[in-house]
């Protein structure tokens, strides 16, 4: 679909793109990604001739573009931009028509499309087809850019880092959205950015490159596993330290390194257990390995006799949470209940592991500094 | 109202000679002075040298420029014309130019990117942009031009001048408000028209923004 052979560029003494060779195939979608000045934008605005190479040839449906009229050439190529561009001077629908009007589709195909559009990013055609977009929000105005860039329904849409000036939330969104369009409509992607995650969630390909040459194409599995040098792997590491704290769950900080024992258990062994182990307390279990309660060195003591299984004292119900509970929640939990740490049980009840105060510093300082174990 | 009765007529003829003086040159300076300044928006390196000249040439004082074109052309109304036309020029040549450079790069890189042709860029995006810019330029000019017109009478030419040069020179307060009044009536109306085509011509969508 857009092939690049013996790509170079130059801005003066700099060179931007050094002899660049790749294929992507229709309905893929790329992702190109690298330190800024890696000649990945260079690289994307030469696919609709934004940016005109020096040498080399770019065939984007098997035509070599340079040959190919500029003008033509873009309307049959979606570009969207971070700084989203829409034209203030016209209205939503006005801004999704701007391509289609060009190519002489009627006005009623064109608020055919408009709404079809619209209606694909859950946005009322009523509502906002008639606003402007100084009226949207930034999320907003980034969606009818998508929109305006697939309503020609062109078979290749560019994207210049298009959410990178959106909050974290919307970016999300957008992520997701993008992710379906291209499922639904199959278009070839090229998509640049910054952001890993953002290349690993949505790329069946991705292209890293650094100062104007592919270090490693490869699909997101491919490159997590074999990262071809180390500034890669280093985008990687930076990119899961940015990974959205909000997404974290007690999953990611719970220690599984839990003692635990059944009810029939006799109260002599468990405190053998908890004597070897220095602990003060066991987590109890149910006979179908459920979540049952803790017990107590105290406890114990108060029950005063040694013999006997573990339950036949009442487990005290400590604070439990689920395990793809946010992890915030269950910090805000262990704090407030005064408990010395959190039961995390798997979606059966079972016990997952405990959030300990130091189990969770650790695992933050995981999340910052990389593996600490 | 003997004054009225006196002059009335006088005044009436006056104030049209004026307001067609001050019509005819700024619209040939609207004109000029768009196309001027897109075609220098295309060339902003030769914009840098060609501004400054124009800018002094906006400081020859009207009179010194009246009075030589009168000695080329002579007595008729071109004179008059084409010397406020040439001062109407300026102040939208100048709105126009930076209007247009003011345009943000991303909406003309969108433009590009979806397919616009140079001149479709200009038509659909880069002129309504600017257009707010451009029409402060022609309400400065205007009120200018308005102004400039009294220098008609200086060769003999009419409009409201010619009440404030026969009152200067007759030292007759009552000849000179009867010139300066109607043309500075003349400036807030025309002015006001302005704004009512700038609610015409800027698109809605930024008359908020600026």
């Amino acid at each position: 679909m857009i092939r690049f052979e013996n790509v170079n560029k130059k801005y003066g003494n700099s060179v931007i793109l050094d002899d660049l060779n790749f294929n992507i195939e229709a309905g893929e979608f790329v992702v190109l990604i690298g330190p800024s000045g890696c000649g990945k934008t260079t690289t994307l605005k030469s696919i609709n001739r934004l940016i005109k190479p020096d040498q080399g040839k770019i065939f984007v449906n098997g035509q070599e573009i340079s040959q190919v009229n500029p003008v033509k050439l873009r309307r049959k190529i979606g570009y969207v931009i971070q700084q989203i561009g829409l034209f203030p001077n016209m209205t939503i629908e006005q801004n999704i028509g701007v391509v289609p009007k060009r190519l002489k589709y009627d006005k009623k195909e064109i608020q055919k499309i408009t709404r079809d559009l619209m209606e694909m990013v859950d946005m009322s055609y009523e509502e906002y087809a008639h606003k402007y977009p100084s009226e949207l929000s930034g999320g907003q105005q980034q969606r009818i850019g998508v929109l305006r860039a697939l309503a020609a329904s062109p078979p290749i849409v560019l994207m210049d880092e298009p959410f990178g000036a959106l909050d974290p939330m919307t970016r999300a969104t957008l992520q997701k959205e993008i992710a379906n369009l291209h499922k639904k409509l199959k278009k070839t992607i090229v998509f640049v950015t910054h952001d890993m995650n953002e290349a690993l969630d949505l790329a069946d390909k991705i292209v890293f490159m650094e100062h104007g040459k592919i270090v490693q194409m490869a699909t997101p599995e491919e490159m997590l596993a074999n990262p071809a040098s180390p500034l890669i792997r280093d985008f990687m590491r930076k990119s899961a330290l940015a990974a959205d704290t909000l997404n974290l769950t007690a999953a990611d900080f719970l220690s599984a390194n839990v003692i635990s024992v059944q009810k029939k258990k006799s109260i002599r062994e468990c405190t053998d257990l908890m004597a070897r182990h220095h602990i003060d307390s066991l987590v109890i279990k149910n006979e179908d390995q459920t979540y049952a309660g803790v017990v107590t060195i105290k406890d114990i003591k108060k029950h005063g006799k040694s013999s006997g299984v573990i339950g036949e004292i009442e487990p005290y119900q400590n604070i439990t949470s689920d395990i793809l509970e946010n992890a915030k929640d269950s910090f805000d939990k262990l704090y407030s209940s005064g408990d010395n740490y959190v039961v995390v049980l798997n979606n059966d009840q079972t016990i997952a592991g405990i959030i300990t105060k130091t189990s969770m510093a650790t695992a933050m300082a995981d999340t910052l500094w990389g593996d600490m174990q | 109202m003997s004054f009225f009765e006196t002059y009335g007529d006088r005044l009436i003829t006056a104030f049209q000679i004026h307001l067609f003086y001050v019509l005819t040159s700024v619209v040939i300076g609207f004109v000029i002075a768009l196309l001027l300044g897109i075609l220098l928006s295309r060339v902003p390196q030769y914009a840098k040298v060609v501004m400054p000249l124009l800018s002094v040439f906006q400081t020859i004082p009207g009179i010194v420029f009246i009075g030589i074109l009168f000695l080329y052309l002579g007595m008729i109304p071109a004179t008059v014309i084409s010397a406020l036309a040439v001062y109407a020029i300026f102040p939208i040549l100048k709105n126009t130019y930076t209007g247009l450079l003011d345009v943000k790069k991303e909406y003309i890189e969108a433009a590009k990117g979806c397919g616009m042709t140079p001149l479709q860029t200009l038509i659909e995006v880069e002129l309504p942009l600017a257009s707010p810019s451009i029409i402060t330029g022609l309400r400065m000019s205007t009120i200018y031009t308005v102004s400039w017109a009294v220098l008609a009478a200086m060769i003999g030419l009419g409009g409201l001048g010619e009440f404030i040069y026969i009152g200067i020179a007759s030292n007759n307060d009552q000849l000179i408000l009867a010139g300066a009044i109607p043309s500075a009536i003349m400036a807030i109306i025309l002015s006001l028209l302005i704004d009512v085509l700038r609610r015409a011509v800027v698109p809605k969508g930024i008359r908020s923004v600026k």
